[in-house]
């Protein structure tokens, strides 16, 4: 295994009860330090499954998982502290404010007192959020959810940035304002992993992608290779519709 | 690890005070429920005692039987006493009728001749006695002209009522049906015995052999006096506390939903600091309810002019009892939570069981009239061992010895609840 991969898996499997075929199919990568890696698929291919496990929210069926040196299995309570999140599905408190929202996050990963609260200005004012900050998150549009899920994730400085479609669902505008700052976070060592639809987004944000279907990868490289090596494809959705197909998943 | 709890406490407090409809679940509703319940009860109570329970009588008999019971249900508080149905003077079948359709309660039929036979009877028995017939042969000759007194009852009535209102009647009826068989009983002495004819006919009267005294066998040096106050204060308290389950297992599921849960466990932050988080504000909400339902019944109650709620003597024992109830409501909250799998399953799973629970606890029947088998079951309700601790405590005078079992029961609960969540919880996210 490398010495500048921060995760590296091998021969990872898993198969939900009652499925008839694994989700993940004894998969092997690494990611590299520092690196903006995309993990693209279609709908079922086993992307959410493969950064759960990651993410330690269900044991791996078989396979071999470390990530910063750490061994998944035995010392996920070490990585949790070195990980963050940034789910799909907005994961919010409603009724809270935003700055009550991230406090309570941001406590759970050791932080407080004052440097918890200079984070949080910093953050909110960053990402365009000061004025809403004592409202109700209840009360905020799309793309404000988004941003205050994303400082929920970063708050604590992770090592490693688990992003599963960061920018679902949002205008331009948030979409820009996300992607510039990741690219900051990233810059300033983060390593990211993402996973998204928008081909065109990966095409431009990722450093590194890796296509998976059916529970496999199916291709890894720059998203310049991946387009180059694939004759005909002029850009990375090319490629993808090439290898995944274009048969409608469930 | 402190400063996450106390977020994580910080957070509870916030979430339940912005939850207007859950916090008027935890504290108006019980509220409610005391008054009303206590209020229904305490009434049903006052209005028998003054208005009487509806009664026709029927007097056949005419003579010193049926006259001194007439007498005496006229001067009966127990009784509002009838003898026209209608404007009609009361006859069997007219009695019989009513007594069906409820417009009266009870009806008592005293026959023709009661009085006669009665004597005749008495009669009878002294001369037998003073010849000396066996008394196998005395008995059978008693039935053969026994004094039969029918009580007609409503059948809509309940029967637990209708026991304790017969059982008066009929007490009172044999009083006055010994006083003639005494009477009678000393005229025959006299005649048989010439030297007694001055024997006083009134010497049953002035002396009676027995007499009750009730005393509530209560240890507390205040007077203790089981009312409807001391029994429904405790009871619907306990129901409040664990009426808990539902706004509790309502917010994991709601974590669950709105995907917090889902990024907690990405989180370096143990289940069970998450969950106690919970169990510590819920708990504090519990005593509180506690103290409001103490307030309800030692002030509010009395306000309305029902009696106060007197807490016994062991302050201590009551802290403890309190706390234990709350630890398991709380508990068996965090559990349903973690087996249910929908906000609505939790809310229908924790209200149905709370009530079933309740139910066999003896909140809504006391256990002690429920039959054997319920009985046996009532006995593992969280709910009884809650209740039978606060009986003790508010109306046996007990102290904190007495309810020392019923806290630890109330407590393993709790662990065992908590147990069940952590393995539900494991088992869950191993899919």
């Amino acid at each position: 295994m490398s010495n500048t991969a921060i995760i590296e898996i091998e021969n990872l499997t898993k198969t939900f009860k009652n499925a008839t075929e694994p989700a993940v199919d004894g998969i092997s990568f690494s990611i590299n330090r520092n690196e903006i890696f995309g993990l693209l698929g279609p709908n079922g291919a086993g992307k959410t499954t493969t950064i759960s496990i990651l993410c330690g929210l269900f044991p791996p069926g078989s396979g071999k998982i470390v990530i910063d040196g750490k061994n998944l299995h035995t010392e996920l309570s070490s990585i949790k502290k070195i990980i963050g999140i940034v789910p799909q599905d907005i994961a919010l408190y409603p009724t809270l404010t935003a700055c009550e929202n991230l406090e309570f996050y941001g406590s759970m990963y050791g932080l407080q007192g004052k440097g918890l609260k200079d984070k949080i200005e910093l953050w909110l004012n960053k990402l365009g959020l000061t004025d809403a900050a004592k409202r109700k998150i209840s009360t905020y549009s799309g793309g404000m959810k988004r941003r205050v899920n994303l400082i929920a994730g970063v708050l604590h400085d992770p090592k490693i940035l688990f992003l599963d479609e960061p920018t679902v669902g949002v205008d331009v505008q948030s979409r820009n304002v996300i992607i510039e700052h990741l690219k900051e976070i990233n810059a300033r060592g983060t390593t990211i992993i993402y996973t998204s639809h928008h081909m065109e987004e990966a095409e431009n944000f990722c450093t590194m992608v890796s296509i998976i279907d059916h529970g496999k990868i199916l291709i890894r490289g720059t998203p310049a290779e991946l387009i180059s090596n694939n004759a005909g494809s002029t850009n990375l959705e090319h490629v993808f519709l090439n290898l995944t197909n274009r048969k409608l998943r469930d | 690890m402190m400063s996450k709890l106390l977020a994580t406490v910080k957070k509870e407090i916030l979430l339940l005070l912005r939850d207007r409809v859950g916090l008027s679940i935890l504290f108006i509703m019980p509220m409610a429920l005391i008054f009303v319940m206590t209020l229904i009860q305490d009434s049903a109570f006052k209005t028998m005692n003054e208005k009487g329970i509806p009664i026709v009588f029927i007097n056949n008999d005419n003579d010193s039987l049926g006259i001194l019971i007439e007498q005496g249900l006229r001067n009966n508080d127990l009784c509002s006493f009838n003898d026209s149905i209608d404007g009609k003077p009361a006859t069997a079948e007219l009695a019989q009728k009513a007594v069906g359709e409820g417009k009266f309660l009870v009806g008592i039929i005293i026959p023709k001749g009661a009085t006669k036979a009665l004597r005749k009877n008495v009669t009878q028995l002294v001369s037998e006695t003073l010849n000396g017939e066996d008394s196998a042969a005395i008995k059978l000759n008693q039935l053969q002209d026994s004094v039969e007194i029918t009580i007609l009852i409503d059948p809509v009535a309940k029967k637990s009522f209708l026991i304790s209102v017969t059982s008066n009647l009929r007490e009172f009826i044999s009083e006055v049906k010994t006083k003639i068989m005494f009477q009678t009983f000393a005229d025959q002495i006299a005649e048989v015995i010439p030297d007694k004819k001055n024997t006083p006919k009134n010497t049953y009267k002035k002396s009676q052999i027995i007499k009750y005294k009730e005393i509530y066998a209560s240890r507390s040096e205040d007077k203790i006096v089981p009312n409807a106050v001391q029994h429904n204060v405790p009871a619907w308290t306990i129901f409040a506390m664990f009426f808990i389950a539902i706004p509790l297992s309502g917010s994991i599921m709601k974590e669950k939903n709105e995907g917090s849960a889902f990024r907690l466990h990405t989180m370096p932050t143990p289940y069970l600091l998450l969950v106690n988080g919970k169990i510590i504000v819920y708990v504090m909400v519990c005593l509180i309810q506690f103290l409001l339902m103490l307030s309800v019944g030692q002030i509010f109650l009395p306000m309305l002019g029902l009696p106060a709620l007197v807490l016994g003597n062991s302050l201590l024992g009551i802290f403890i009892l309190t706390l234990a109830t709350a630890f398991a409501a709380t508990g068996y909250g965090v559990m349903v939570g973690t087996l249910a799998t929908t906000e609505h399953q939790a809310a229908i799973m924790g209200s149905l069981s709370i009530l079933l629970l309740s139910a066999l606890g003896g909140i809504w029947v006391p256990s002690y009239v429920m039959p054997e088998v319920m009985r046996d079951i009532s006995a593992w309700s969280p709910l009884n061992w809650s209740l039978e601790g606060f009986y003790k405590l508010f109306l046996r005078g007990g102290g904190v010895a007495d309810i020392f079992t019923d806290a630890l029961k109330l407590f393993a609960f709790f662990l065992a609840t908590m147990a069940i969540s952590t393995i539900v919880n494991r088992k869950k996210r191993t899919v």
